[in-house]
């Protein structure tokens, strides 16, 4: 229900929620702070009258006497059986789900993610379902992940950097780690959250919602802002669905660019817009899903993100053949 | 009994030997004084400086927050590298180290700087003894021991921001292997630490025996004030939780200087360098049990004295004794057994199976059974009393539901399954905040104007002080109620830019209405800047009891000479005897008599 | 209130926190040992129980006895005090003082041999010349796993060139003809050097949690030798004008001494004979 309040583009109270067990998590949380809620307005009545009635005033003496107090302790007794209604009827399994049984389908995904100062490394066994042997020593710049190229099952090995492709209504199982500090793996529109930490894997799995690919959530955050709503801070993630032209037809936003790369730069535009008389501009998001590090790791921690791409089960099948052949030039941007 | 209570407090006396208060020289009288009242005006002095660096710091760090990447206005330039870094048209942007460097302090300088010297060594050193009739506390000498080793250790602390590398920058939570790795001040945050520990660990040891041997006859443990009781609890809570982090401290500064892996895992490859020199085989989880050990043992000693001291200031203002008192103190005591064993439950994104996890989520709920028992014994306090609105209980007041908002929020951030989402968000600061800003800090206020008369023998202003509440109370609630909203909306914690993350940009809105909130609350507290310093000078004067107040700091004159009280104190009933029947005053002194 | 005097009720809070301290260096030690990989505890190429391979236990035997005797030592001091004999109890300060020093010196010369041999890890397998002399193990990694040559021993010579060091004799091996139970020095050029460090703290985590304990440890026994001394040199002042406050002091100053030596009955074989 809260999930419903919408604050713009993207957050609704939550951002949008995309996996099939995400939702028990939103669940839980509404129904915890309904509870909380209840707390809070019954105390808080209770304080607000208390402090109007018992004020001091002419001819209105303090009672030494204590008030008695059965109904705070049935309310009480009330509160902790709640408590533990929602922890074990609800949260217990919830985190179960989440932690005991590891998906086993065969058409599973499965992924190994290291998490390095300051992007994602993603690594594919490819068709062949094998990972290449990766060994510490072999790791270089243009080969950070360390994998033993002339190995056999390396040859179809699939391996990103800040791009994460998955299909929908598969599970996915992802086997995080990390190379140098903690991080956290967490995809906030799947409900998944997960230390990479180093010296340890550990694995998260989740499965997409059926239709719930990055295109229609693409098409489903494309929308007309007036030319007052524009503000680069909250837009500068979207771009232009059109071209649009000044008075004398001269492109002053593209189709496909954003605002501008800084804050000076996209007031700029948007003055220019207004100038060109133009009421409204449509834009849709650059990269609507994305892979975020949620524990501190340093002075880039808030730059460090991969794009979730989320495909249909057979678009994911086709890019897994595409990708998996072995490329002539494999280039990483390196560190 | 009065014969065993001399003999106790006469271990003290002799150690002063044939000193006499006049015969002192300034140096020992007001600098390395032993006199409980000059150390805790000392610590109470240099934790409100501290905290206001603290928040000082927060404010500059809203600025980068508010407008991501805009050059800080009037200040940037005096911030100096590596804090802010200079832009092609002249302006002082701030940097990402920069950013975690002010917020690892901020956090670090609030707690351990701020918090607990003002609540424990501030509140606790002036007030604690005079509660309980005595004339000084058990070990005078070890008290301002304890003063002098916490005022390095904060300027240590504070030193850091100008060597080479800058303060610390990995959290105040310093999580290796990045604390160890990283090239900043967390080796002095290290050292300044162990000082820090060390200061507390003397002053505890103090207040406790203090609290169970120098107590005047008559005062039995169920006559004692709240505020005695919390800070009772909480001294144990500091004697006990901190030594695991003086340990791990040691072990993170053998990382950091020897190359030890106490928290190094084999294999590290840090910036594409093998990490060879190390032998490996750590673990990072380790600090963090260690950490975490300390850290949520800590969180209870922010509250509790804040608790006390609502507690005292309720009763008072209410002319009616606290609802509960047999209740309050169970819970409390409960709290601090229960604070040690739900330490995990900030690390349940660790990895951590089902069985610890459902151990921590049991133990975090069950710790919320206290609190909530407390907070319902303060309301029903309000019930058939006679409410007197003075500045003190103005920030009492506030404290109860602020404080409840901060402890239920806690409620979904201890469900497992429901911290998947919001762990690590803007939530987990919105809920602490919620407890320790409004909270504490509105409780400490309430404090500083409760007993200001007892330590100054003038008052402070009303009228400053309600200018300064009420801006105040709406402004913190400006800068801390967006914050939970923007936790749900995903916003991660410790993000130099929020906008840089697709669900950051689109909330900022909500970051813009914090960064406001929290400028407009710094304005707020000139009002009591002025005060403060107004009234020790010019503030009306006032006798012994200004309050009308019945525990037994006010039986002793204002400011109370050395040695506290003419007599001994002999007490002869409970703590919060208002209103009682049959009596014309509405109170009745604890003190009932004073014996020679 | 409790019928102890102030300050020993204040050394029992005391105590309970050097408890908490302690037991939380112990609980470390625990985590370590327990997650640490086959082959690397408590050093590469060692497995556990280590006795003689890297700490000498005989030596540790000794310290025990010496510490023991002073907490013995302790009580007769506080004991004669009490009964009245001050210069039997003023002699028995002094022996605990003097044994708790041959504690120190004992470590001493343990960390110096620590501290005087070698591990050098290198980056690579040997070349065939020296391969006799170096051992391999396999261990985990952050992106696999990864076998380490390293050979353990005492170095004669080093500079940016070469490391010269006569290895130790191998594990299950016999030692060489030499004659002094290591193998021929054998010459390792820097360049083939991942590592090298001497058996300090930074070597593994087995000696680091060493080093952090008995270093601790250490420090507690220097602080109690510090009051020892000091009671000793002021008894007689105290003797004449408050006897009891220092009969007092004696007895708080025993608790602490019996405190550190129960560390001590708890470390000696935790880390010597497990």
């Amino acid at each position: 229900m809260l999930a419903q309040v919408n604050f713009g583009t993207y957050g609704r109270w939550f951002p949008p929620q995309l996996s099939v067990h995400g939702g028990d998590i939103d669940y839980l949380i509404d129904i915890v702070h309904y509870f909380m809620l209840l707390l809070f307005v019954a105390w808080g009545s209770f304080f607000v009258y208390a402090l109007f009635k018992f004020r001091q005033r002419e001819g209105h003496k303090a009672s030494y006497h204590l008030v008695k107090g059965k109904i705070s302790k049935l309310a009480e007794a009330l509160v902790i059986a709640f408590e533990f209604l929602v922890l074990v009827a609800f949260s217990m399994p919830v985190w179960a789900t989440y932690k005991n049984d590891p998906p086993t389908s065969a058409d599973r995904v499965e992924v190994r993610c290291v998490g390095q100062q300051f992007e994602w490394l993603f690594h594919y066994p490819g068709p062949d379902g094998k990972f290449g042997p990766r060994n510490a020593s072999l790791i270089t710049t243009s080969n950070p992940l360390g994998l033993d190229e002339a190995a056999p099952d390396s040859a179809d090995d699939i391996q990103l950097i800040n791009e994460f492709h998955i299909p929908t209504g598969r599970d996915i199982y992802v086997r995080i780690t990390s190379k140098d500090v903690i991080h956290s793996f967490s995809i906030p529109t799947m409900r998944v959250k997960q230390d990479a930490i180093p010296g340890m894997e550990i694995p998260v799995w989740f499965k997409v919602k059926e239709g719930a690919t990055s295109h229609a959530m693409k098409f489903e955050m494309t929308r007309d802002y007036g030319i007052d709503e524009l503000n680069w801070y909250k837009l500068r993630h979207h771009v232009a669905v059109d071209d649009y032209r000044d008075k004398s037809g001269q492109v002053i936003f593209a189709k496909g660019n954003d605002l501008g790369s800084t804050y000076v730069d996209g007031q700029k535009r948007i003055d220019q817009l207004r100038a060109a008389g133009v009421a409204s501009v449509k834009l849709e998001p650059r990269a609507p899903l994305e892979v975020v590090c949620a524990q501190l790791c340093g002075n880039s921690h808030f730059k460090m993100k991969a794009q979730m791409i989320v495909h249909t089960s057979s678009e994911y099948e086709e890019w897994v053949k595409e990708k998996s052949k072995p490329q002539a030039d494999v280039e990483f941007e390196g560190f | 009994m009065a014969h065993t209570h001399a003999a106790h407090a006469q271990d003290h006396s002799h150690d002063h030997g044939n000193e006499h208060e006049h015969h002192l020289p300034f140096w020992r009288k007001y600098i390395f004084s032993v006199d409980h009242k000059v150390i805790g005006v000392q610590y109470t002095v240099t934790a409100l400086v501290f905290l206001f660096i603290g928040f000082s710091l927060m404010m500059i760090m809203r600025y980068q927050l508010a407008y991501p990447g805009s050059p800080i206005p009037v200040i940037g330039q005096f911030l100096g590298e590596p804090i802010v870094g200079k832009t092609a048209d002249g302006g002082y942007v701030m940097t990402g180290d920069g950013y975690n460097m002010f917020g690892a302090m901020h956090g670090t300088i609030m707690v351990f700087l701020g918090i607990v010297p003002l609540a424990v060594g501030g509140f606790g050193n002036f007030v604690l003894p005079l509660q309980i009739g005595a004339p000084d506390m058990a070990f005078p000498r070890l008290n301002m021991a304890s003063y002098w080793v916490f005022l390095p250790g904060g300027l240590l602390m504070l030193a850091s921001f100008f060597m080479t590398g800058g303060a610390a920058a990995s959290g105040w939570t310093m999580y290796p292997p990045l604390a160890v790795t990283a090239a900043n001040g967390e080796t002095m945050w290290l050292l300044a630490m162990v000082l820090l520990i060390t200061s507390s660990l003397l002053g505890s040891i103090n207040f406790i025996v203090t609290t169970v041997q120098l107590r005047v006859p008559g005062l039995s443990f169920f006559r004692l004030p709240f505020f005695t009781w919390t800070q009772l609890v909480t001294a144990f809570l500091l004697l006990l939780a901190f030594p695991p982090l003086e340990a791990a401290a040691v072990m993170q500064l053998m990382d950091r200087v020897f190359d030890s892996s106490f928290f190094m895992p084999s294999g590290l490859v840090v910036s594409g360098v093998m990490q060879d020199q190390l032998a490996g085989g750590g673990s990072p989880l380790l600090w963090q049990h260690l950490f975490w050990f300390l850290a949520h043992p800590e969180v209870y000693v922010l509250i509790l004295p804040a608790l006390g001291i609502v507690g005292d200031i309720v009763a008072n203002n209410t002319r009616k004794p606290l609802w509960g008192y047999r209740a309050l103190v169970h819970a409390v005591l409960f709290v601090g057994f229960m604070s040690f064993i739900v330490w995990a439950h900030h690390m349940f994104m660790t990895g951590m199976g089902t069985t610890i996890s459902t151990f921590f989520q049991a133990t975090t709920m069950i710790i919320s059974v206290p609190s909530v028992i407390i907070l319902t014994c303060l309301l029903i306090s309000l019930w058939g009393a006679s409410i007197r609105f003075t500045v003190p209980m103005h920030f009492a007041l506030a404290f109860i539901p602020m404080f409840g908002i901060g402890g239920l929020t806690g409620l979904p951030l201890g469900l497992t399954a429901a911290d998947i989402h919001l762990h690590d968000t803007y939530y987990v600061i919105g809920h602490f905040h919620y407890v320790v800003a409004p909270g504490t800090i509105f409780a400490m206020f309430a404090g500083i104007y409760f007993w200001f008369p007892k330590v100054t023998g003038r008052k402070m202003n009303d009228l400053l002080g309600k200018i300064h509440f009420w801006p105040s109370f709406i402004a913190i609630n400006g800068v801390f109620m967006p914050m939970l909203f923007m936790g749900m909306a995903g916003v991660l914690r410790r993000q130099f830019d929020q906008t840089e993350q697709l669900h950051g940009a689109t909330v900022h809105g909500l970051t813009l209405m914090s960064s406001w909130s929290a400028w407009l609350l710094g304005v707020a507290q000139i009002p009591f800047i002025i005060n403060f310093f107004w009234s020790i000078f010019a503030g009306k004067k006032v006798g012994e009891n200004p309050w009308e107040a019945t525990t037994l700091e006010w039986s002793a004159p204002s400011p109370p000479p050395h040695g506290n009280f003419a007599g001994t104190p002999v007490v002869v009933c409970g703590p919060y005897e208002y209103s009682v029947p049959g009596h014309e005053r509405d109170y009745l002194m604890q003190a009932g008599k004073m014996e020679a | 209130m409790t019928r102890m005097y102030n300050g020993k009720f204040g050394l029992w809070l005391f105590l309970t926190s050097e408890v908490m301290l302690f037991g939380a260096l112990f609980s470390t030690y625990v985590l370590l040992r327990v997650g640490a990989p086959p082959g690397t505890w408590p050093m590469y190429g060692l497995t556990a129980p280590q006795g003689d391979q890297i700490l000498s236990v005989p030596l540790a035997t000794v310290n025990t006895v010496f510490l023991i005797t002073s907490s013995v030592t302790m009580v007769m001091a506080w004991a004669s005090l009490k009964m009245n004999e001050f210069a039997k109890g003023r002699i028995y300060l002094l022996v605990t003082f003097l044994l708790a020093g041959g504690f120190l010196v004992i470590k001493y010369f343990e960390y110096k041999s620590k501290l005087t041999h070698h591990q050098v890890i290198l980056r690579e397998a040997p070349p065939g010349e020296i391969a006799s002399a170096i051992s391999s193990v396999e261990v985990p990694g952050a992106v696999g796993k990864s076998t380490l040559y390293y050979v353990n021993g005492h170095v004669t010579e080093q500079n940016d060139e070469f490391i010269k060091i006569i290895p130790d004799a191998k594990a299950g091996e016999k030692a060489a003809a030499a004659g002094d139970g290591h193998g021929h020095e054998v010459k390792i050029d820097q360049t083939l050097v991942r590592r090298s460090t001497v058996w300090g703290p930074q070597a593994s985590t087995y000696l680091a949690i060493y080093f952090t304990m008995t270093g601790l440890h250490g420090l507690h026994v220097i602080g109690g030798m510090i009051v020892i001394l000091y009671l000793y040199l002021t008894a007689a002042g105290w003797w004449k004008r408050m006897p009891e406050k220092l009969v007092n002091r004696v007895e708080c100053t025993g608790l602490y001494w019996h405190f550190v030596d129960l560390v001590w009955i708890f470390l000696f074989p935790v880390l010597y004979l497990l």
